[in-house]
């Protein structure tokens, strides 16, 4: 067991098998907050098994060697944990958020799902959710613009497909490929187990060796390699719905760059709450809606700027979207303009260092792409570091005036690419 | 447990505020008394018109200026318009909560309303009708308000086209100038702040603000009518909503719906996850909600499927409440009372939660309600209460939105379980 400082608030360990431990003890709350990372997600699949990923962790709550689906959902229940799970490219997370008395009993139950026994009779049921889930994501115009704009933008390579999975791919799984894939992937030796809250370490690390100890570690390792980051135009011409979506994607850093709070910071000016996008696009009526999002891993990153708008305002939507970001990229941005995103930066992780869930997601984010914790004071320092000449750099380094990769979704064929 | 001060200011202006000295943050939240309920019928979506309009431009600042002031302080705020209220929520770093307080009062004491703003803001309300057809839930959720409250409650607050089309400045500035008093104010602030410099700072910032006569108080009629209709959209799924009426958030038994709606739909073990998704697979999403306007109540069911499961998702939905007359546990009760009171412990753990909770207590009760008050009633209801509660709250008067490529099947009614009488279509 390692105490990270005298005054830290973290105490790393890492068991014999393997499984990495974190705990971050938070002393003025009530509550606490735990949850296994397991390293894999949709870019660790094969294609013919895209959703897999997805579909494993619906099925974690199916049932283990002690326990029916019923018996994980009512005893979570009982101890009035807030519970959930979700599945992303890089990582599946499974959490569960209680009162500090109960954490025993929730790590318990959480250690005792790892060990899942996918039971084939709740196979086929689990399947048809699953399908239900992707035709619920196909009436989101948001859900269809994003899966388009990354099976275009990251073409050939692993992050191109959704995380969902496609009908057919998810159709043809069987329970014995997941089975596979489960044994590979869920292994205590590619899986991280993080608390926060109000607990004690050497208490918590016990308990976990004693729930997790046993675990066989399976050598896994990642295959990860970074996409290419595709240019061209594509168009995505659906009449039932009214808005088009555009969307420019730029390459950019990645998640484990040191600056990428000065990448977030170029995002929020362009096109953050009150931003440039919003006074000059969304004020100016050229869009109701416009912004700028990050979108980072561990090894790649890129800027996307995006606009909603009716279909006949597409043109001026998007030269809009053209000209913010060569303003952004030619001049530079004002010292007061930083310093606003940095003071809203700065409230958010007070808000996020308040409740274990919240610092819980944080943690995550640390393990992934730091290989440590990181006190809020450390992002803070961060956040502290962007200048409008980090700023500027950042824009040199990335541009925002190369030839991009431009999506279009909605009713209009827009922009007409016939030839 | 910390205790909350609750008084009013000479103003009229009535505030509550909920010292929690070992907090990082100080959340507030301003509420006026107005909503679209008090819309003239003719210029529906002025309500949300007005808040949108509100801090786009005061007497000394345009409104980037303003945005600007607000980032400056690092403020996170957030607006919103209801049935009966506007809402302006803030959370700053404790040093800030006066100059945050500063601002607000600037923009809602003096607001410019100008032309171009005006004319911007209406615009992008029509356009946001139009998103409105591309986001399924929030569409069922509109259409389904007005069919279930009928023509006060269930307005929605972007209101319509043809309405938006006729509002101008002046009907906001005198909207603004008729509902803007301290007599229909109410501040809520909870975090690292003193009682004693809240009510020096509210005072310094809203004395004066128009009359401090009482009013906006009285509830509205609840106009509910019990009709299936379906909404026929090009969709993927079928979008299956159902409401009846219940009892409003200060009634007695409001405590027993309450851990109705936590048995059904509280946990991953609730009944409605259990049966419709768990057990058989019909749907990725289910729920139970209500929504409790002042004197009023309304339970709610929803769900969406792929059009093949419509009638069977509707039916085992409507089976699942009748069937809780019928076998409730103690042990299913136990768990959802659990629910409830562990989430005071886990999202109590956020200032802005508590701020919230504060403010719904001085909107519905008139005064900040110990938690412990009110866990003691939601821990004392017992499955004899929830019986009567069913009893006396029948479903006989279901109102049934569907929303997608089909209808519910035309033999649908031969298959709702006793107690659900055959609804009209």
């Amino acid at each position: 067991m390692i105490r990270l400082a005298a005054d830290s608030p973290y105490t790393l360990h890492r068991l014999e098998n393997g499984l990495q431990v974190v705990i971050e003890v938070m002393p003025g709350v009530r509550s606490a907050a735990a949850g296994f990372l397991v390293r894999t997600g949709a870019r660790d699949e094969v294609p013919e098994l895209a959703g897999v990923s997805h579909f494993l962790e619906h099925m974690m709550f199916k049932g283990t060697a002690k326990r029916t689906w019923q018996e994980i959902t009512i005893d979570f229940d009982r101890m009035g944990s807030t519970y959930n799970a979700f599945t992303s490219e890089d990582r599946t997370f499974y959490y569960g958020w209680v009162p500090s008395a109960a954490i025993e009993r929730q790590i318990e139950l959480l250690a005792d799902m790892m060990r899942a026994a996918l039971p084939p009779d709740e196979f086929a049921t689990e399947k048809n959710v699953i399908l239900e889930e992707i035709a619920m994501s196909k009436d989101h115009l948001e859900h269809v613009m994003f899966d388009f704009l990354q099976e275009k933008v990251f073409a050939g390579h692993p992050l191109a497909w959704p995380v969902l999975g496609y009908d057919a791919t998810v159709s043809a799984l069987t329970r014995d490929q997941m089975w596979q894939y489960f044994q590979k992937r869920y292994a205590p030796d590619n899986m991280v187990f993080i608390v926060a809250g109000n607990v004690d370490p050497p208490r918590v690390i016990d308990y976990v060796e004693s729930q997790c100890g046993r675990w066989k570690p399976s050598g896994a390792v990642h295959s990860r390699r970074p996409p290419v980051v595709h240019e061209g135009v594509d168009v995505l011409a659906l009449d039932r719905f009214k808005q088009q979506v555009l969307a420019l994607t730029f390459p950019s850093i990645a998640a484990t760059d040191p600056n990428i709070e000065t990448a977030a910071a170029a995002a929020a000016i362009l096109g953050g709450e009150n931003s440039r996008f919003f006074w000059n696009i969304v004020q100016k009526g050229i869009a109701p809606r416009a912004g700028a999002h990050h979108l980072d891993y561990a090894d790649c990153g890129v800027m996307i700027l995006f606009a909603a708008c009716q279909p006949e305002q597409a043109e001026g939507a998007l030269q809009a979207l053209r000209t913010e970001a060569r303003i952004l990229c030619e001049g530079r941005v004002l010292d007061a303009e930083v310093e606003r995103v940095k003071n809203k930066r700065r409230t958010t992780l007070a808000i996020e260092a308040e409740a274990p869930y919240y610092r819980l997601t944080q943690l995550i984010d640390d393990m992934e792409y730091h290989g440590r914790p990181r006190t809020v004071e450390e992002s803070l320092a961060e956040v502290d570091a962007v200048t409008a000449d980090s700023i500027q750099d950042y824009v040199q380094r990335c541009p925002l005036t190369v030839e991009a990769h431009l999506t279009s979704v909605g009713p209009r064929k827009f922009p007409d690419t016939t030839p | 447990m910390a205790e909350a001060v609750h008084n009013a200011l000479e103003s009229g202006l009535e505030y509550a505020v909920l010292p929690l000295p070992e907090r990082h943050l100080v959340s507030f939240q301003l509420r006026f008394l107005v909503g679209t309920a008090d819309e003239p019928a003719e210029f529906l979506g002025l309500a949300r018109l007005l808040e949108e309009t509100l801090d786009k431009g005061t007497q000394s600042r345009t409104g980037r200026e303003l945005a600007d002031a607000f980032d400056s302080i690092g403020a996170g705020r957030q607006s919103g318009t209801g049935r009966e209220t506007m809402t302006f929520t803030c959370t700053v770093l404790p040093q800030h909560f006066d100059r945050a307080m500063e601002l607000h009062a600037e923009f809602l004491r003096q607001p410019t309303l100008s032309d171009d703003a005006v004319a911007v803001n209406t615009q992008l309300a029509r356009q946001e009708l139009i998103a409105l057809e591309d986001d399924a839930h929030g569409l069922m959720e509109k259409l389904l308000a007005r069919q279930a409250y009928g023509s006060i409650l269930g307005r929605h607050p972007l209101g319509e086209h043809e309405t938006l089309g006729r509002i101008k400045r002046g009907h906001l500035e005198s909207f603004w100038k008729e509902r803007f008093h301290s007599g229909r104010m109410m501040a809520a602030v909870a975090g690292a702040v003193e009682p004693a410099d809240v009510a020096h700072i509210l005072a310094k910032y809203f004395d004066g603000l128009g009359s401090p006569r009482r009013a906006g108080r009285d509830p509205f009629s609840l106009e509910f009518s019990g009709r299936t209709a379906h909404y026929d959209k090009n969709l993927e799924q079928e979008q299956i909503a159902v409401c009846w009426p219940g009892v409003d958030a200060i009634h007695d038994d409001f405590p027993i719906q309450q851990v109705t709606l936590g048995i059904l739909s509280g946990g991953m073990s609730g009944r409605l996850f259990t049966e419709v998704r768990e057990k058989r697979g019909l749907v990725y999403w289910v729920g139970a909600w209500q929504e409790t306007p002042r004197g009023a109540g309304m339970m709610f069911l929803g769900a969406s499927t792929t059009p093949e499961r419509c009638d069977q998702t509707y039916t085992t939905l409507l089976r699942e409440v009748d069937r809780l007359a019928e076998d409730l546990t103690e042990d299913e009760l136990e768990r959802a009372i659990t629910g409830i009171v562990a989430s005071q412990e886990t999202r109590g753990d956020t200032t802005r939660a508590r701020c919230a909770e504060l403010a719904n207590d001085l909107f519905f009760f008139g005064r900040p309600v110990p938690v412990e008050e009110k866990l003691a009633k939601v821990q004392r209801v017992s499955i004899a209460d929830i019986r009567r509660y069913l009893d006396e709250h029948p479903r006989d008067q279901l109102c049934v939105a569907t929303l997608g490529p089909r209808a519910l099947g035309t033999g649908i009614e031969k298959n709702v379980p006793p107690g659900f009488a055959k609804v009209a279509r």
